[in-house]
This record gives structure tokens, sequence and C-alpha cells, in this order.
């Protein structure tokens, strides 16, 4: 079997907590089906590009499948946080892997974990969006790289955080404010472009912005001339969040 | 295969942490299926040696070819083919321990009949059947280790690297643990172990390297040990009255004395000095000054440890003593 696979087979076998990976599929279902039904009576549909409107508990659905892109990303940092607390991140480099296979055994772990939990509550929310939906090819694109790019940007973003804290209890603290200040300034509860400008321009640097909106353009069939243009900021993002989680990663001393 | 290239081969090796020089210039060889014993006290640069030994630390100057390869240039090549028992605990807190051999295995490659047979066959031997499905967070420290154990042999190698194995273990399982070492040390395999735990190298190593501070001070056999540096004897005895911390203190700091220590369970003093002769009066003398009765007092035969007192004594921060067969 490659490398990889054994690898991240162990990384889902033996990092993964059942119970957190339960309670993340709750979470964006409960926004789904609580709070999306719950403001739909008061907030009037609105147009999400390309001429399209969508009702509000649309909107905040496809919102909510890619909050499973953060979880996701989170478990990046729980898998290599319990591995140096456990002492298996030295024993696996005293093994016949290098630092580079450890570490994308960890992204690749995640990326599984995040695009297959985004589909699962994708599957679960599909009596709400499921009428809204048609397939296409491009719309199939982009969503798989929303789901791609941001997982790689929260996965390694949550590498970073685990590398640069010192105990498992601030890296949770600052994990969770971090991830609240992603989702509050980004376009996943409300489009960012109505905010105040303060919120505005944060969600322009948000790598999750972009994740939802290209998820939504896919979705939705609502791509813009802007959809290339978010999905090229995204995938930059995420490129240069994996090199930082690279070179914090190397630094980590044995 | 003694004769041909050795397992490790060590020439000047040395680890800096800043201005602090961790391992000093250590230089041994190491044959097939050769014990070598690394000893020496806390912080003597045991665990630093086994992490460069084992690639997980660049070194700061020296060389070392460890089954052929080089230790800077094929560190994979390297790492295919030891396996390392760390000092630290090391689990996947997911799992119990049959899974978690299986899924270790199977990182390394194993494939599954094979795996359930080794499997099978570490869990008796090792005596883990009542906590086979037990998950790894909820074992004890002394099971846990076994488990690390039980893991290095799912997969082959040809060196073994033990960093102190054998910590929180029970004497039964210490043994049933050295004596498996053993038996597969006859069927080829070379182990680099480091203990501070003297009666275990003297079990177990064919050559001891004394490390203090750094450097290796001596390698030997055990018994070429004791026998150099054991002059030291140890005088041990017994008070009427149990103990005497009054009488402790001022032995201690008599001339001659490089240790004294109490076994709790016995209340046996155990004095190590070069110079029984002078020390023996010695404690008659301060017991009937401070009015305790010397019940039993005799010269006991050196020990291993004797010797590695002896040697990490006088070599403290001094040169390194010639000897033995380092390299």
């Amino acid at each position: 079997m490659n490398i990889y696979l054994r690898l991240v087979y162990r990384n889902l076998r033996a990092n993964l907590d059942r119970a957190s990976l339960f309670f993340e599929l709750i979470f964006p279902l409960f926004f789904i089906f609580v709070q999306g039904f719950g403001l739909n009576g008061i907030v009037p549909p609105f147009d999400i590009g390309n001429g399209k409107f969508v009702s509000y508990s649309l909107f905040l659905a496809a919102g909510a499948v890619t909050l499973t892109v953060i979880n996701g990303g989170t478990n990046a940092g729980t898998q290599l946080w319990f591995d140096r607390k456990n002492g298996m991140f030295e024993q696996i480099l005293m093994g016949p892997f290098t630092r580079a296979q450890y570490i994308l055994s960890i992204i690749f772990a995640t990326l599984i974990i995040g695009v297959a939990g985004s589909l699962l509550v994708f599957v679960f929310a599909f009596p709400v969006v499921g009428a809204s939906f048609a397939f296409s090819l491009e719309g199939a694109l982009l969503i798989a790289a929303a789901l791609f790019f941001g997982t790689v940007f929260f996965g390694a973003f949550a590498i970073t955080l685990s590398v640069a804290l010192k105990s498992s209890e601030t890296f949770q603290v600052v994990s969770t404010f971090a991830f609240f200040i992603f989702l509050f300034t980004s376009s996943v509860f409300f489009p960012a472009s109505s905010a105040p400008s303060a919120i505005q321009a944060a969600s322009l640097a948000n790598p999750l912005t972009y994740t939802t909106d290209i998820f939504r353009a896919g979705l939705f069939s609502a791509a813009t001339s802007t959809t290339s243009l978010e999905l090229g900021v995204l995938a930059v993002e995420a490129a240069v969040m994996f090199v930082i989680a690279v070179l914090a990663f190397r630094r980590i001393r044995v | 295969m003694r004769g041909q290239d050795p397992v490790i081969r060590v020439q000047e090796l040395s680890k800096r942490f800043g201005d602090k020089v961790a391992v000093d210039r250590v230089a041994f060889d190491i044959d097939r299926s050769e014990v070598f014993g690394f000893l020496g006290p806390n912080g003597a640069g045991k665990t630093t040696t086994i992490k460069m030994l084992t690639t997980l630390l660049q070194p700061t100057s020296g060389r070392a070819t460890i089954l052929g390869h080089d230790l800077r240039t094929e560190g994979r090549k390297i790492r295919e083919r030891i396996g390392v028992v760390q000092q630290q605990d090391s689990f996947d807190q997911g799992l119990n321990v049959e899974t978690s051999l299986d899924i270790y295995g199977l990182i390394w490659d194993v494939p599954r009949p094979e795996r359930k047979r080794r499997i099978g066959e570490l869990i008796e031997r090792l005596g883990m059947e009542e906590f086979r499905r037990k998950p790894t967070i909820d074992l004890s420290s002394g099971q846990r280790r076994r488990l690390q154990v039980a893991r290095e042999f799912i997969h082959d190698m040809d060196l073994l690297f033990l960093d102190e194995p054998t910590v929180g273990l029970d004497p039964i399982v210490r043994r049933t643990l050295l004596d498996f070492f053993k038996e597969r040390v006859r069927d080829g395999l070379t182990i680099f172990f480091t203990t501070h735990i003297l009666e275990e190298a003297e079990y177990l190593c064919d050559r001891i390297a004394v490390i203090n501070e750094g450097r290796i001070i001596d390698v030997d056999t055990p018994e070429n040990l004791k026998r150099r540096f054991g002059s030291a004897k140890a005088v041990e005895f017994k008070l009427l009255q149990g103990s005497s911390a009054e009488l402790a203190a001022l032995l201690s700091s008599s001339e001659g004395v490089t240790r004294l220590v109490q076994e709790p369970s016995t209340g046996t003093y155990r004095v190590t000095t070069a110079r029984p002769e002078s020390v023996i009066p010695e404690i008659y003398r301060h017991a009937e000054r401070l009015g305790v009765t010397v019940s039993s007092i005799y010269i006991s035969e050196t020990t291993l440890e004797d010797a590695f007192i002896n040697l990490v004594t006088e070599n403290h921060g001094a040169g390194v003593v010639s000897g033995g067969r380092a390299a």
C-alpha cells in the first residue's frame, strides 16, 4: 500500500474523536434547520449574483455546509497536537517516513474529513437546498475547488496554531476564537457586501468568504465575472498558509 | 558476523544546543548481535545520542554510519531497518492495544496475515493478554511500556534502540522483557540500550559505554569495568537503633567516602569507598560519640554500580579515560 495511504489511514483511525466528529456535523445542521428557518420569515430573498435570488434559509444552508471546512481544518491541528502530546510524532519520524510525508498525510486526512463532512452535511441539508440545486460540471468543479482550497487553508492554519501554542487548552481556546472571527467576518451568515465597511474590509481578506461565495456560486449556478478572481485569491491564500504551516512544522524541535 | 563491518560506527560525534555541549565527540563501534549499553546519570547525553543515531537530530559535528549507511545523507535507509523504543510514552490515543499494534504494523507495510501472527505471538510472549482490548489511553505506564516494546517487534529490523525501556515496570515484567531481548539478540538483532539501572546493564549488555556530561568515560565489558574500576569497596552496616541522620551526615563528609545510601527496606547503610580500612574505624568512632550501636558490619562485593560511581565521580569534568574498545 502507498506510504501516504498508510499514514492517512492511521491518522483517521488514531487521532479522530468520533464524538467530536459527530458534533462537527450537528453544528452546521443546527444553523440550517433552526437558524435558517427561524429567520426565513423576516429576511426577504436577495440577489446572490448573476441575478439569482435565494431565500435566507437557502443562503444560510450553503454557508453552513462550508462551516464543515473549518471544522475539518481544526482536526489537522488536533491530529498534530495529539501526536506530539502522545509521543507518536517522534515515533513516526524515527520510522521510514519523512517529515514531508507526515505533514502531507495530515493534510490529506484533513481534506478527507473536510470534504466528506461537507458532502455529508450537504446530503442532510438536501431537503432545504436540493430544490435549487441544478447539477452542472462548472458548478461541481467550483464546489470541489472551494472545499479543497478552504480545507487546505484551515488545515494549514490549525497546524500552524498547534505548532505555535504550548498547551492543548490554549490551542483549543485560540483556535475557537480565531474561527469565530473567520466565521463572523465572512459571508456564511450574511452577504459581506451588505455589512458595515469594517466587516466588508475584513471579509475581503477572509478565505472563508471566498470558500462560501464560490461554493454558493457552484451550488446555485450563480457564478459571476468575479468568481474566478475569488477562486484565484482563495488558491493563493491556501498556498501561502500551506507554506507557513510547513515552515512552522519544520521548526518543531524533537 | 563479527569481524564484518560494524552495525554502528560512530566517530567524534557531537551535538550542541547553543552554548551547551550535550554530546561531546563520542566514538564507538557496535557489532552485529551485540547488546551495547549506554550507561550514565540523568542528563549525561544518552537520549541525545539516540536521537542523533536514529536521525531525529542532526549532529553538530562528527560522522556515523548505521548498518552501512551514512547518518547525514541516508536517514531514510537507516530508519527502514531500525526500531526505537523511546524513553517517553508513545501511543495512539484513539485505539486499543491490539488495533494500535495492527496499525503500527500497517504503516510499516507489514502484510496483514503476518501482522496478525506477530500480534498474537507478542501479546502472549509479553503477557499482554489481559489488556489487549483496552484503550491505550487507559493503560498504566507499565502496560504502555510493554505496548511500546511489542510495537517495535511488529516490523522487521536489524537494530533496536532502547531508551530506558524498563522504566515503570515491576521486576517480573522487567525480567520478561530483558529475556525477550536476549532471545532476539540470539536471532541476530543488535541492541543499543540506554539505562541508568546498573543491574539491567550487567544482565543484558555485552559491552558498556559509561557516559557523563556528554563524554564517554570508558567502554568495556561489565566484568572488566567492575574489575578495573570497582576498586572502591562497599562497606555495609546496620545500627541497632535503625538509623541515625547525624551519623549519616558525619560519614558523608568523611574523607574517602564516595557515597552513602541507606537501603529503605532493610535499613542497611552502604558506604562506597576506596579505603574501607580507614572508614570502618571511622564508623565505630562516630557511632560511639553519638551513642548508637553498630549491630553488623562487613565489606561487600564490588558491583557494577560501585564501578560506575567510581568512574563518574573520578572523571567528573575530567578527560576521557582510555580502556575498552572505543573506536
